[in-house]
């Protein structure tokens, strides 16, 4: 499934879309701590997170993670935004928790 | 006690008891080497189904009233117990839940128990339905005691006091950058507040407001001090600290805005949101810094149907 | 769900607390910042979380939440779990990463709390 399905599926908010959209996402990581990105994502996935901080699009950068999720309504800052467009990492928001969304995004991906 | 909580207490005490709590210690046994004619007087007195048969301390067997009934049809009072006792004896350990006795009680369908010692295997007591029932009673009505105890205390704490004006306080000392014990001052706070009786609803929310100041003091100083002051109208907790100080204060309020070193991030915390945390919980906020010279953060909830606005009258 | 659908679900070990498979979960939560864990978290939901330090344990003391799962294997300290037992918190562990943790919940029917 590709990226863009996925944004339309959620109704996610797109906030940066100079990567990718066409990826096709096999997978998620969910986390809100970023050592544990670094340590444990997977090339390819989808992040979803509650951190707004700029040095999340240098971890998704590292790990040629495929996008980032901001859950809860979380507003990206403005500096994590114009990184997200120069590194060309696609940034989207959702109102939804992280329980709702990961739910959600397991569901259309199917078991994996 | 409602039904439905006392029943799901009871599933609790009984992996919470141990056998040992409720088993008699006082038991009667008798000798492998005793004549059968001599447990009549011990069978038809005491009126016991079945004696536990000791040799030292170790448990060799179990005689029943069964057994001594088919020993008596059978003319021959005079074997040895130990000659009519079963030797394949089901056990409990005095260490195990009460769950288990409950399980051996239900699937053998036996009126008791043998408890031995896990250590050394001696026995140490017999255990039976009625002791499980009577110390789960026991265990509920002091629990329920002590319930009414934390209510007549709600109820009459301040009523008793006599006093043109009344003010309780708390004082918590928090260690800076010591993250393991960081929360032991808003957990304590927490339990003296419910035993005080007041309301869940606002003890949450002191809960929280004081958990995340006690966490900034912890994360981004070197110590500082909790002050809670309970009267009858509201519940004020002050925390002050001799920190770095907030260069911005209106920016720290700001939603997400941090200053927290990664480390504090992968803790957990850091994120930005403690601040407008304390804000929502509050019904009044004041937060006031000198950089170099410290932080000091007041807040305060109303106790008597106030309602919760959300403006603050931070600076 | 109660609490056995969810150990049985996600294949939990239980390392603290009681267990009274019957005890009912309204709601999950999926979160590593504890901030906000206190300010969006309902009483009665189970928290998943992939931080293990005993702030968790902290937070759902004063949050009123009883049940807690540490995602991705990880194996709360002896301290932690000391601490959880004084506060009548059971803890669970599984190896699921949190996004298969929350994933297979959501979908057995446990929904998140704005909904």
């Amino acid at each position: 499934m590709t990226l863009a399905t996925i944004i339309e599926n959620l109704g996610l908010e797109v906030k940066s879309a100079s990567g990718d959209l066409t990826h096709e996402i096999t997978g998620a990581y969910v986390s809100d701590l970023l050592s544990d990105v670094m340590a444990n994502s997977k090339e390819g996935q989808l992040w979803v997170t509650l951190q707004v901080h700029p040095n999340i699009v240098a971890v998704a950068t590292l790990k040629d993670l495929a996008g980032i999720i901001l859950v809860n309504g979380r507003e990206a800052e403005k500096e994590t935004i114009e990184r997200a467009e120069e590194e060309k990492i696609p940034l989207m928001t959702t109102r939804l928790a992280t329980f709702q969304l990961a739910g959600k995004l397991y569901g259309l991906l199917g078991e994996c | 006690m409602d039904a439905e909580k006392a029943i799901t207490k009871v599933q609790e005490l009984v992996y919470e008891i141990k056998v040992n709590q409720v088993m008699v210690t006082d038991v009667i046994t008798v000798s492998p080497h005793n004549l059968m004619s001599e447990l009549r007087v011990l069978l038809h007195d005491k009126r016991i189904s079945g004696v536990p048969v000791v040799e030292g301390t170790t448990l060799v067997g179990l005689v029943s009233i069964e057994d001594f009934v088919k020993c008596l049809s059978e003319g021959k009072m005079n074997n040895l117990v130990r000659d009519r006792m079963s030797r394949d004896v089901i056990t409990l350990y005095d260490d195990e839940p009460l769950v288990r006795a409950v399980q051996e009680f239900d699937r053998r369908g036996y009126g008791r128990f043998p408890v031995i010692s896990r250590e050394n295997g001696a026995l140490v007591g017999v255990i039976t339905k009625g002791d499980i029932i009577r110390g789960l009673l026991k265990r509920i009505e002091i629990d329920y005691h002590e319930e009414e105890i934390h209510r007549y205390r709600a109820s009459y704490f301040f009523e008793d006091i006599i006093a043109d004006k009344t003010t309780l306080i708390f004082q918590y000392k928090v260690t800076g950058k010591d993250f393991s014990r960081a929360g032991r001052t808003s957990s304590g706070l927490k339990k003296t507040l419910r035993r005080m009786g007041i309301p869940p609803k606002i003890i949450r929310r002191i809960a929280i407001a004081t958990y995340e100041a006690e966490m900034n003091i912890v994360v981004f100083t070197d110590g500082g001090e909790i002050t809670a002051q309970v009267t009858p109208r509201e519940i004020r907790v002050e925390a002050v600290d001799s920190g770095p100080g907030i260069p911005d204060i209106k920016k720290a309020m700001e939603p997400g805005f941090s200053t927290a070193p990664d480390w504090v991030r992968d803790l957990g915390f850091g994120a930005g949101m403690g601040l407008t945390n304390i804000r929502k919980c509050a019904d009044t906020m004041h937060l006031e810094s000198t950089v170099g010279k410290g932080t000091r953060l007041e807040i305060a909830v109303q106790l008597n149907g106030a309602v919760k606005h959300d403006s603050g009258d931070h600076h | 769900m109660t609490l056995g659908e969810i150990i049985k679900t996600l294949d939990c070990r239980v390392v603290a607390g009681n267990t009274n498979l019957d005890a009912k979960v309204r709601t999950g939560c999926g979160c590593d910042l504890m901030s906000d864990v206190l300010a969006f978290i309902k009483p009665g939901a189970i928290l998943l979380t992939g931080l293990n330090n005993p702030q968790v344990v902290r937070t759902a003391e004063i949050a009123e939440i009883r049940i807690v799962c540490f995602v991705r294997g990880k194996q709360p300290s002896q301290e932690l779990i000391t601490l959880a037992r004084e506060s009548g918190i059971t803890l669970l562990t599984t190896s699921l990463p949190m996004f298969e943790a929350c994933g297979k919940l959501y979908m057995n029917g446990l929904s998140g709390y704005d909904e």
